[in-house]
């Protein structure tokens, strides 16, 4: 901070998209803070699955950004800050029936559009995945795409020691005035030139006009195994189904089973219409297992060992929310990723620390920011009036 | 529809006296136990055809008899896993299925606790507790040479019960100095004070050694032995043994027992609060009727008190003072690569990497304390003492946050046979003692 102790820019908000940010901000040799009501990856960012996964995301702007963003992270993980979080990994869709075998050449399609970040290495039937359930037909296996904890990439980026931390600490409001924004914590007041606001599903209650709502999701951990480890994720083609067409709210979800580092498994998810992260209930773990195991049937030897709901912040037309907030000239929001955070927020940062040192997004990339501005919900709005 | 059952989970004083209550009420009572048989930790029975050790029977058979013949079923060998926020309960086992209970009755008992100490984890090393369940289902002494240490009333009985059984232990060393505070022992209720004496007067005769105010600080293995390092604070020896038993005092066993906002949940006996047989069994009388009354009126159970509750918890204050010791200060001073958390092999080091003050979810996510199948059971309270400024204070009731479950690890295969709650019968008849 500057002699007059107004920061460069403050970030709210230490889940894995502010905590990108603020590692950017500092890189740029940009006095930064970072502020948390609570702490470090205490919300979505600490209690969810952290697919790096170009395959599930919605063909547009959400699949080319998870595509830049797959590649940067292959990149921070050189050495970088997510040397420790970021694990490559192969991944494995498979399919049943008519309609998952159309949403697999769907898929295809799409990658093969995307470039070649995530290359397709093989095409068949169930002898592709030796151990894969009999009563799957097809299955594909995908190279590029990998696995990293959200937390594990917090953690990563804040080892930066140039960023001043605040937690626990509440933002209770920004006041922009002439060329400085004050953010107020409780009794404490900070000082900056410019905000980025990454609240997650607490958006509405700093910036009531912007449609997120929660959509939580349970996951569940089993314990460790020696036999029948999976050497990849596999996911279910109702998945790819589920994702990239509306943003449906899946009373029986599909499955995916996600290999951790650790030789456990994590199965998830659920998408529940609320925020409660308390609401996790045996007859959703039985379904989700029953599915996981016809899936991976390896895994009925194991024991679950731990269960738990994150809260994803959903936006009501399924397009995360990247631009200056509404209202304000010098608070940048980026909030809204839903199911995706991890996956985008290598980007999302560097590209939000960009916008916030005055310069504009990478040519590349910037049509599809241009998409993610919350000036589209202003239109709306004044339409309707 | 069928008139759904209370589910009581622990079938120990606690459990089976709040049954009865709740029986004789006219509520359909399911009570679940792990174990094969009734009983829990005091009135452990022994496996079918050993001989056994029997504590204080006459008790325990006139709450068995007056159960027995009440409608109550009961389900053994089976595990209760959880409830969730919806109030549905899932029993592996023998009885695998997920059930809607009217309501909830925790009697889960105690747990051990045994201050991590390098060598811990050694095999040979095992828990005073686990020692005396053996013994009391095989009715036989652990074999070999045998040290019993750590702190604790426990120790004593336990060497008593193995110098009866004819493998007296090689030492009993304990952190304390009871022996030291004889005006508030004499304040202790006429049955411990009793207890005790029988059991003092078989140690003395078999001449076993009682090291007081000594510490084990450290164990390691040297071909099939264990040696153990005593320390007083002095002068500090080694004393081989081929088993050492660790018990640092009983904590209530409640992880992994959430609340729930779906059904009325109480917890009886130890699993509420540590306060040994008397008090559970009055505890579980007067919370089965506390239970019963607020089904009854549709209020909320309130936790059972008396003057007999009063008392057993000023005899444990004072037994707690008796034993008083510096000895979890340790903690501070163990080698840095002490396994604290057994499930995931983390060591002190680990702890210390996260810096001076740690927030619950570092702990797990980054520490990964409390992630492994115990759910922080263990090593929770010594996490919190070892980042504590002063590792003797009382620690928080959850210090790696709030109980979730699983209560127990669930077998993915019990869990695809376990049936959701159809609001049927249940699959036996009330009445049946299988
Ligand atoms: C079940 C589940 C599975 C998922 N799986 C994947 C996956 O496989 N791949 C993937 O890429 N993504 C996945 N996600 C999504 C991903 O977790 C999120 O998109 C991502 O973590 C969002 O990060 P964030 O930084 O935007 O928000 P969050 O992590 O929610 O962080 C927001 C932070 O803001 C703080 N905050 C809020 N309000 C204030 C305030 N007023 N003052 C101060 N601080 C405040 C909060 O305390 C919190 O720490 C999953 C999510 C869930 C729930």
């Amino acid at each position: 901070m500057n002699a007059e102790g107004i920061y460069d820019a403050v970030v709210i908000g230490a889940g894995v998209v502010g905590a990108s940010s603020a590692w950017h901000l500092a890189q740029a040799g940009l006095s930064v803070a970072l502020v948390d009501a609570e702490g470090p990856a205490a919300a979505a960012s600490g209690a969810s699955d952290g697919a790096v996964s170009v395959a599930s995301k919605k063909p547009g702007p959400l699949a080319r950004l998870a595509t830049a963003s797959l590649l940067y992270t292959r990149d921070l993980a050189q050495g970088g800050p997510l040397s420790s979080a970021y694990h490559p990994r192969p991944s494995y869709i498979f399919g049943t029936g008519s309609a998952e075998s159309a949403a697999i050449d769907a898929l295809i399609a799409k990658l093969a559009q995307l470039g070649t970040a995530v290359r397709l290495r093989a095409d068949g039937d169930a002898t592709l995945l030796p151990g894969v359930g009999t009563g799957i037909d097809r299955v594909v296996a995908l190279e590029g795409e990998g696995h990293m904890p959200g937390y594990a990439a917090v953690q990563g980026y804040l080892r930066e020691p140039r960023i001043d931390r605040f937690w626990p600490a509440p933002v209770t409001a920004l006041e922009e005035s002439g060329s400085e924004v004050r953010i107020v914590l409780g009794t404490q007041t900070l000082r900056a030139k410019r905000v980025i606001a990454a609240l997650g599903t607490a958006t509405p209650r700093l910036f009531p006009t912007l449609p997120v709502l929660p959509r939580a999701g349970q996951l569940f951990v089993t314990d460790r195994g020696l036999a029948g480890q999976l050497p990849g994720a596999l996911t279910s083609a109702a998945y790819l189904l589920a994702k990239t067409t509306a943003p449906s709210v899946l009373p029986k979800p599909p499955v995916v089973i996600d290999p951790l580092a650790t030789g456990q498994y994590l199965i998830g998810s659920t998408r529940e219409d609320h925020g409660d992260p308390t609401r996790v209930d045996f007859e959703t773990l039985r379904e989700l297992m029953l599915r996981a195991v016809e899936a991976w049937p390896a895994l009925r030897a194991r024991r679950v060992i731990r269960a738990f709901a994150g809260v994803r912040a959903a936006v009501s037309d399924g397009l995360p929310i990247v631009g200056s907030a509404p209202g304000y000239e010098r608070v940048l929001l980026a909030t809204g990723f839903e199911g995706d955070g991890i996956c985008l927020s290598a980007v999302i940062g560097r590209e939000a620390a960009r916008m916030t040192a005055g310069l504009s997004p990478d040519a590349a990339l910037a049509a599809d920011f241009a998409a993610l501005s919350p000036a589209r919900f202003a239109q709306v709005q004044e339409g309707a009036a | 529809m069928f008139n759904p059952e209370i589910l009581i989970v622990g079938a120990g004083l606690a459990g089976v006296a709040a049954a009865t209550e709740l029986a004789r009420a006219g509520h359909p009572v399911l009570i679940v136990d792990r174990a094969a048989r009734a009983g829990g930790a005091i009135h452990r029975q022994p496996l079918p055809g050993q001989a056994g050790v029997a504590t204080a029977a006459a008790r325990w058979n006139r709450l068995i008899a007056e159960a027995e013949a009440l409608p109550i079923r009961w389900a053994f060998e089976t595990r209760f896993n959880g409830v969730d926020h919806q109030g549905t309960a899932l029993l592996t086992g023998a009885e695998n299925r997920m059930l809607r209970p009217k309501a909830l009755i925790l009697t889960t008992g105690a747990r051990e606790a045994v201050r991590p100490r390098p060598g811990w984890t050694l095999p040979g090393v095992t828990t005073a507790g686990a020692a005396q369940i053996q013994l009391k289902t095989m009715g036989a002494a652990p074999q070999g040479r045998v040290v019993l240490a750590g702190s604790g009333p426990l120790l004593i009985a336990l060497g008593a019960q193995m110098t009866r059984l004819k493998n007296p232990p090689v030492a009993i060393v304990e952190a304390g100095r009871p022996f030291a505070h004889p005006l508030t022992s004499l304040r202790l209720p006429l049955g411990y004070l009793r207890e005790a004496a029988g059991y003092m007067a078989t140690l003395l005769a078999a001449r076993v050694p009682i090291l007081t105010g000594t510490r084990l600080a450290a164990i390691r293995a040297e071909g099939e032995t264990l040696v153990s390092t005593l320390t007083d604070g002095n002068t500090s020896r080694e004393i081989v043994a081929d088993m050492v038993c660790l018990h640092d005092g009983i904590r209530r066993n409640d992880i992994g027992l959430t609340d729930c906002p779906a059904l009325s949940v109480l917890r009886l006996g130890d699993c509420a609060e540590a306060l040994g047989a008397r008090a559970a069994l009055e505890a579980g009388r007067a919370g089965g009727r506390a239970m019963a009354q607020a089904l009854a009126t549709g209020t909320t159970p309130t936790a059972p008190n008396s003057p007999l509750l009063d008392r057993e918890r000023a005899a444990q204050a004072r037994l707690a003072r008796i034993y008083a010791h510096d000895d979890f200060a340790a903690l501070h001073s163990l080698p840095s690569d002490t396994v604290i958390c057994r499930c995931e092999g983390r060591t002190l080091d680990d702890l210390r990497a996260l810096g001076p003050a740690p927030r619950t979810r570092e702990l797990r996510l980054l520490g990964r304390f409390g992630m492994g199948p115990c759910q922080g059971r263990f090593c929770g309270e010594w996490v919190a003492r070892a980042i504590s400024d002063t590792p003797q204070a009382p620690v928080p009731a959850h210090p790696l946050g709030e109980p979730r479950w699983p209560a127990a690890p669930i077998a993915v295969a019990d869990l695809h046979a376990a049936a959701p709650d159809t609001g049927a019968a249940p699959p036996h008849p009330h009445g049946v003692h299988e």
